[in-house]
């Protein structure tokens, strides 16, 4: 058992107990917290690949900024607020129970037969140039080949801020007048 | 690994005169931006900042297209890693987005009148979604140009949206939002998918990958380049992925109307041609036969629907269909009909703004009613837009001496030299019902009693106007400069 194997389970045992929780929790707030330890068990994982980069993003983009984002709508349309819990669709339960072990069963039956050898298998000793993830590889493709792509973003966001503002401030100049 | 290793990043070649245009768009966007909350500025100071913006982007591309023919202080032609292609098909496809944000500006000016405080949110995304697109024409990676669809898409988003009074203003920008949305995600599939099958992004490398290989089972390639075809003909508007445009025309305030359409067809159009033309020649065997019928399909829908339509700008709409489709018949001989296109795009962008401001100035910038009723003698209401609109209505329909005619008599010559005679014949027959819907509309002008009041074109609808009719005229009878200057729009 490397560290790697150890780390690997039991990040795995967290990302599914906080995915387990969001389904199940009866409070919002616990569904987020749910969502919040999968995304930092991830991040983890993502580490230990040496994805360092998609780790940080990880970690800024959805535990940050998503994460923060679920809260304010939670907070906003109230925790305490009664849930309306029938059912509409019939047999729904059934039918996903249904599909999901379809889908558990074909990934099993995969791994069983195919022996998972259509995965390139790590080779033995870890290479040294193993940096493809790191922020420092990625740091070098962003900022040689994709430079211009990477700058090409900025009117991207420049785009999305000046849109926001232009059909935002609308409402607001409406509800003034009235 | 040390600092001074780890710090060690190759540069690209890097060509600032190559994106100076783009740059300065967006840089004046940024200025429009910034100045409004310093200074606040009258509107009208905003508008010319925007314009200068425009001016300023052509005069550098005239410098660059000076410079890519003579090769002066060029060391590459794919700077930028060859993540752009200096030659003379961007610089061209920057000259026809640059004159259609001039226009689009001046048709808009009674508009940005009307927007108040968000003057300069619209001038400012005007200028961006002219960048986005200029990004897409020069690009010669499907990453950039996935990335520069996406910027002048989301900016037309907003624009469709700007006048939130009328309910139909956001039904038009949500649609549009929508369905523009799902058709760049299936053209972001495609690329994914042509990345797997050829290992490129660049437009160059696919082309070599696939003109060096011999691939016994193209399919995930094909899949990929299926799917790029309907992302891209969807922002043409060509059919059958044209159905958001009538909603979407009719919806959006008519002063953005014509420049929205018109450089997203630009836009389209100069990535689809790169794209077919340049990455994909040794596969024309298996994408000519589909943009043959699409374009069959656009100009046989777009020329009988629009007979029926009782709205203007859904009149439009449709015709747009079809110009796309007569537009795709060049395609269809590969290299061959580049320049063709060019100058078809060229003409038919500037008469789409200048029918656009006519609609604006008849219907009110922001109004969304535009019935074929109110133009019923609009010749004695408004002498001097109802002549020129009829004008620009003949030049669309392509009668002869008109630059439309010579448009059309190009890409034809061309499909039918390539060996689709059949796209041909049908195009032809779909221009004679697509010619009567535009006699409609100037029947209605001249021979029918007015009705209502004349309300006075703004002074820049005229100059649109004025400038749409010189170059259909000036064109129409001497097409000699500008086809000889599209014949140069070659792609690298």
């Amino acid at each position: 058992m490397t560290v790697e194997v150890v780390i690997f389970v039991l990040m795995g045992l967290t990302a599914l107990g906080g995915a387990i929780t969001v389904v199940m929790a009866r409070n919002p707030v616990y569904s987020g917290l749910g969502l919040l330890g999968t995304m930092l068990s991830l991040a983890v994982i993502y580490v230990s690949q040496l994805a360092h980069f998609v780790a940080a993003i990880q970690v800024i983009v959805y535990a940050g900024a998503v994460m923060t984002l679920f809260l304010f709508v939670i907070m906003m349309i109230g925790v305490d607020v009664a849930e309306d819990t029938a059912e509409n669709l019939p047999r729904q339960r059934l039918v996903v129970g249904v599909l999901a072990a379809a889908v558990v069963g074909f990934a099993v039956y995969l791994g069983v037969s195919q022996g998972f050898d259509w995965v390139p298998a790590a080779s033995g000793e870890p290479v040294a140039e193993a940096t493809n993830g790191t922020v420092q590889a990625i740091g070098e493709r962003l900022f040689s080949t994709w430079v211009l792509a990477f700058e090409a973003t900025a009117l991207l966001l420049t785009v999305a801020a000046a849109g926001a503002i232009a059909l935002a401030y609308f409402r607001r100049r409406r509800a003034v007048r009235e | 690994m040390t600092l001074a290793q780890a710090t060690m990043i190759d540069p690209p070649v890097v060509s600032w005169l190559g994106i100076a245009p783009e740059l300065v768009l967006g840089v004046g966007a940024a200025l429009v931006l910034l100045i409004e909350v310093q200074w606040k500025p009258s509107r009208t100071a905003i508008a010319w900042a925007g314009g200068a913006a425009v001016i300023a982007a052509a005069l550098l591309s005239v410098l660059l297209h000076a410079r890519i023919e003579s090769g002066d202080g060029i060391s590459t032609f794919l700077p930028f890693a060859g993540m752009i292609a200096l030659d003379g098909f961007g610089v061209f496809a920057r000259y026809v987005l640059l004159a259609v944000a001039g226009l689009g500006l001046l048709a808009a000016q009674r508009m940005v009148q009307e927007a108040g405080t968000r003057a300069a949110e619209m001038v400012a995304l005007m200028l961006l979604a002219t960048a986005g697109f200029s990004l897409m024409a020069i690009s010669a990676n499907l990453i950039l140009t996935f990335l520069g669809l996406e910027i002048g898409s989301i900016s037309l988003y907003v624009l469709a949206g700007y006048v939130r009074e009328r309910g139909n203003s956001d039904e038009a920008a949500i649609k549009y939002f929508l369905l523009g949305s799902f058709a760049s995600a299936v053209f972001v599939y495609g690329v994914a998918l042509v990345f797997a099958g050829t290992g490129n992004f660049s437009i160059q490398g696919v082309h070599d990958y696939l003109d060096g290989v011999v691939v016994f089972e193209p399919g995930v390639i094909l899949l990929g380049l299926a799917l790029l075809v309907v992302g891209l003909t969807f922002k043409v508007t060509a059919a059958p992925f044209h159905s958001w445009a009538p909603d979407v025309y009719q919806g959006a305030p008519a002063g953005v109307v014509g420049f929205m359409a018109a450089i997203a067809k630009i836009g389209g159009f100069a990535g689809l041609v790169r794209i077919l033309v340049s990455a994909f020649p040794d596969l024309a065997g298996d994408w000519a036969p589909v943009v043959a019928a699409i374009a069959a399909v656009s100009m046989v829908v777009g020329s009988v629907l629009a007979i029926v339509q009782d709205d203007i700008r859904r009149l439009l709409a449709y015709s747009g269909v079809a110009h796309a489709g007569f537009i795709l018949t060049g395609v269809l001989s590969g290299g061959e009909g580049t320049a063709e296109i060019w100058f078809y795009l060229a003409i038919y962008a500037v008469q789409l703004v200048a029918a656009f401001a006519v609609v604006a100035a008849v219907s009110g910038p922001s109004g969304s009613r535009s019935a074929l009723s109110d133009y019923a003698g609009l010749a004695q209401r408004q002498p001097f837009l109802a002549a020129t609109f009829a004008v620009i209505l003949l030049g669309m329909g392509g009668i002869p001496l008109t630059a439309g005619f010579v448009a059309k008599f190009g890409v034809f010559s061309d499909a039918w030299a390539a060996g689709h005679e059949w796209v041909v014949i049908v195009g032809v027959l779909a221009s004679v019902v697509a010619f009567f819907l535009y006699l409609r509309v100037i029947v209605t002008m001249y021979m029918d009693e007015p009705a209502g009041e004349a309300a006075a074109a703004p002074l820049g609808v005229r100059w649109v106007t004025s400038v749409a009719v010189v170059v259909t005229l000036l064109f129409g009878v001497f097409p000699g400069p500008l086809l000889d200057l599209a014949g140069r729009a070659l792609p690298l």
